[in-house]
């Protein structure tokens, strides 16, 4: 009997579901940037909400690219339904404290899918995956040194200002710590 | 592997209540149940076997309104539609899950085969 379900995709049907669950949580990452870029931009952080809309195109980005890659193995990618985003957030301080908390769930979903990838013998999609496991190294840098200019600047006086400043600033070397 | 694949209908999965069949012809899957014929393309048929799985057996046990006694589903790019009673999907899930099984199984089989098949 002709093998129709490996005609139709190379993808295993646990690895099509954890991209599409990750397509969504990229999509949500991105909507929650976007909502907190608002939030900067109606309190005066005006860097700042620049900086969290291009984490949001950045973040959608990576979502494109997931999707792309199901429907270049013949998979279906599924356009995700995103739910749930907060409009509003506790402080200035808070907004990136979420979006630390937001980049640890992204890697610690792209871990479960490379190790997934290991146990279905699936070494393209591991391989796939890789781009996104070193991306979440810098992700998860910025967003760290970020929450430190809170503590390093002090909230005092103008410190807020300061720190809108330097939040577009941050950046991550090959090296953690490089200029 | 060759001979059978001169056999355009291979049956897949049968049980007292329908079956589920593969068109080596048209590349594609036939389901027979109560009485309605079904024809899917692979990824459909695949889609439809979620949608069936997913379809939630407690809320229409539970559930004394009339509207939960059946379960209307439309296969994709279909003019027909099955409408399933409890013990219907009960009867679908066993089939749709015995066929998805044994599509499975012949992959790995394949997946044995091919590397003696297509070596030099």
């Amino acid at each position: 009997m002709k093998d129709l379900l490996r005609l139709r995709t190379s993808l295993s049907e646990e690895i099509e579901l954890l991209l599409n669950e990750q397509i969504k949580t990229e999509a949500y990452s991105s909507a929650v940037y976007l909502a907190m870029a608002s939030y900067c931009n109606r309190n005066g952080f005006d860097y700042s909400a620049g900086y969290l809309e291009n984490q949001s195109n950045e973040e959608r980005g990576h979502m494109l690219k997931i999707f792309k890659y199901i429907n270049d193995l013949g998979g279906r990618a599924i356009s995700p339904e995103v739910v749930n985003i907060p409009q509003e957030f506790e402080s200035f301080k808070g907004v990136f404290e979420l979006a630390l908390q937001q980049e640890i769930k992204v890697t610690s979903q792209l871990n479960r899918i490379a190790d997934q990838c290991m146990r279905l013998k699936d070494y393209t999609t591991f391989e796939f995956i890789q781009w996104f496991l070193k991306e979440q190294i810098e992700e998860e840098y910025v967003a760290r040194r970020i929450l430190e200019l809170f503590d390093v600047i002090g909230e005092e006086g103008t410190g807020r200002w300061q720190i809108d400043k330097q939040i577009p600033k941050v950046s991550y070397g090959e090296s953690a710590g490089e200029e | 592997m060759k001979d059978n694949n001169c056999i355009k209908i291979v049956e897949v999965f049968r049980t007292e209540n329908g079956s589920v069949s593969q068109c080596n012809k048209t590349n594609s899957y036939i389901l027979e149940f109560g009485g309605t014929t079904c024809s899917f393309k692979a990824s459909d048929f695949i889609d439809f076997t979620k949608r069936v799985n997913s379809l939630d057996l407690v809320g229409m046990i539970l559930s004394s309104s009339s509207v939960t006694d059946v379960t209307v589903l439309m296969p994709p790019y279909s003019e027909r539609c099955f409408v399933l009673t409890l013990t219907d999907v009960l009867n679908l899930k066993e089939l749709l899950g015995g066929a998805k099984f044994s599509l499975h199984l012949n992959s790995v089989i394949w997946e044995c085969l091919r590397p003696h098949l297509y070596s030099i």
